[in-house]
């Protein structure tokens, strides 16, 4: 079992081999003390496989992130089990981490930042110096090198932030939200740029989102997650062929269906939920399902 | 550069007050600035003032110094271990809050009036600002960057070299910049309270004495060093800051 799906398509990989990520009835809660501890997630099953790109998709206060993070090793289940290839995770060099506030060293440059995510994986510095020259080229942002965050923009500094996750040449690629906070435009050449990134070593991506045409544009299989406790609700398989910058992906029929059935799924969870501002209010039109 | 015009400016308005000033006050308790200017010149050939000054400095360089090598550690300690640091600051606080002229009787009965009994006074004045910054700067280092240099793998201590450090350095220099000021004060307090020597020595024997020339130079004297003092640490905040952009 994959999920506790509701309905939709049976979630199969599209490369069959053993699951690198594999969680088990995972939850976790925050708080706790004197007041009373709100639960994040909740019994969480999910295996993910080599090569594939996961979009997690979820309203806010699903715990997208905790689930990144609980996949990362940076913070420990209540309950259930994770494993990345097999072991308990540990934040280090294997697995990279894209985070949405892009998290740049404001005191050092771009070489200076992209250099200190391979100080465990690399101890030559020179060599270390080589690989963050190469992976930012790869971004594009050779010019910039030597420059300081505060002198990049958006873009710029998210490029950074992905050269430093990449130059570890990471088994796992997780992203939190990485263009939540750029402009429309540049998020969409962002996306791009990440496929075409991906595409040229394909590791498990974990791509956190919660915009529907991010994540079908992206994902090879995406995950629906509801808010309050966060759980999984459903795996669908995007089946849209790749590369997918080469063709006006979202003319086509199959993201038209995809959205709006994600879209309505969306709106549903929404507005059940009690915590959110449109909470019982069934006269907000849904504005995007281009229905 | 224009400001340093602007500033040439003001000295010379200041000036001008200033003797403005002296020929209008009876008794020629405001000296003026030539009178002053002569002063200076006496103390200097006398090898008063260097003598004074060399007393001051030690004293004060020797409070200072320890206070930085006190404060600085046990801040930045009190702001990484957290349990330490929430037991000791509310008595830290305390501490700072008591003025710490009330020390000074109890710090001759125990070191006496010579220059020990000044440079640990000094030293009580220069260290409060300090580590209080030093462990503020520690308290808020950017929890968002430990989880990304954690999630690189980093170890503790690289995390603490590479990313607590370097964003609690400007508070830090704040510190210093405070505790240099408080420093130089309590210099002064303690050589009108224990041994009357140095620099505060001369004050309190030029204004007993309503040496108002000599009286004055002292006092610039003072503000000097104080200015040096302030501008090296701005100097090596720009230095340690270039990435800010405000440097070069």
């Amino acid at each position: 079992m994959r999920s506790d799906a509701a309905g939709g398509s049976a979630p199969k990989s599209p490369i069959p081999t053993s699951p690198i990520i594999e969680m088990k009835g995972v939850s976790k809660g925050f708080g706790g003390g004197s007041g009373e501890r709100v639960a994040a997630l909740q019994d969480i099953n999910l295996e993910l496989t080599e090569g594939t790109f996961t979009a997690i998709l979820g309203p806010s206060g699903c715990g997208k992130t905790t689930l990144l993070r609980l996949i990362d090793g940076l913070v420990q289940p209540d309950a259930g089990t994770v494993r990345v290839a097999g072991h308990p995770p540990r934040p280090g060099p294997e697995m990279g981490f894209v985070f949405q506030s892009f998290r740049l060293i404001p005191w050092r440059t771009v070489r200076g930042n992209v250099e200190f995510a391979l100080v465990e994986a690399i101890a030559d510095p020179a060599e270390r110096r080589r690989r963050a020259d190469r992976y930012i080229e790869r971004v594009g942002l050779s010019r910039f090198a030597d420059a300081y965050p505060r002198q990049l923009s958006g873009g710029m500094k998210q490029r950074a932030a992905l050269a430093r996750a990449l130059a570890c040449e990471p088994e796992i690629l997780l992203l939190d939200e990485p263009f939540a906070s750029l402009d429309a435009q540049t998020r969409e050449l962002m996306q791009v740029e990440l496929m075409r990134l991906w595409s040229e070593r394909k590791s498990l991506a974990v791509f956190v989102t919660h915009s529907v045409d991010e994540a079908i544009f992206l994902a090879d299989q995406i995950v629906l997650m509801g808010p309050r406790p966060g759980r999984i609700l459903e795996v669908i398989d995007v089946n849209l062929t790749r590369p997918r910058w080469s063709y006006d992906v979202r003319a086509e029929p199959r993201f038209a269906e995809l959205r709006q059935y994600l879209w309505e799924r969306i709106r549903a969870l929404v507005l059940a939920d009690p915590q959110s501002d449109f909470y019982g209010r069934d006269e907000v039109q849904s504005v995007s399902t281009g229905s | 550069m224009k400001i340093i015009l602007y500033r040439i400016g003001v000295l010379v308005a200041l000036v001008l007050i200033w003797w403005f000033f002296s020929t209008i006050v009876e008794r020629q308790l405001i000296p003026s600035p030539l009178a002053t200017f002569h002063a200076a010149e006496r103390l200097i050939a006398e090898g008063r003032l260097s003598t004074a000054l060399l007393d001051t400095l030690t004293i004060y360089i020797g409070g200072y110094g320890a206070a930085i090598l006190i404060g600085i550690p046990l801040g930045l300690l009190m702001g990484t271990a957290r349990t330490l640091g929430k037991t000791l600051d509310i008595f830290i606080y305390a501490l700072s809050a008591t003025p710490r002229v009330a020390f000074i009787p109890l710090i001759i009965v125990f070191l006496g009036l010579g220059a020990s009994a000044k440079t640990f006074i000094v030293f009580l004045g220069a260290v409060m600002p300090i580590l209080i910054n030093a462990y503020a700067g520690a308290l808020n280092s950017d929890e968002d960057l430990v989880e990304m240099a954690r999630s690189v793998g980093a170890s503790k201590s690289r995390i603490f070299r590479e990313i607590v450090l370097p964003g609690a350095l400007p508070f830090a220099i704040t510190g210093l910049r405070i505790g240099a000021t408080i420093g130089l004060i309590n210099t002064v307090v303690a050589e009108l309270y224990t041994a009357v020597r140095g620099l505060g020595g001369l004050l309190a024997i030029y204004g007993n004495t309503f040496r108002m020339a000599e009286y004055f130079v002292i006092v610039f004297t003072l503000a000097f060093i104080g200015v040096l003092v302030t501008t090296a640490l701005r100097l090596l905040e720009m230095r340690l800051e270039r990435w800010r952009g405000n440097g070069a």
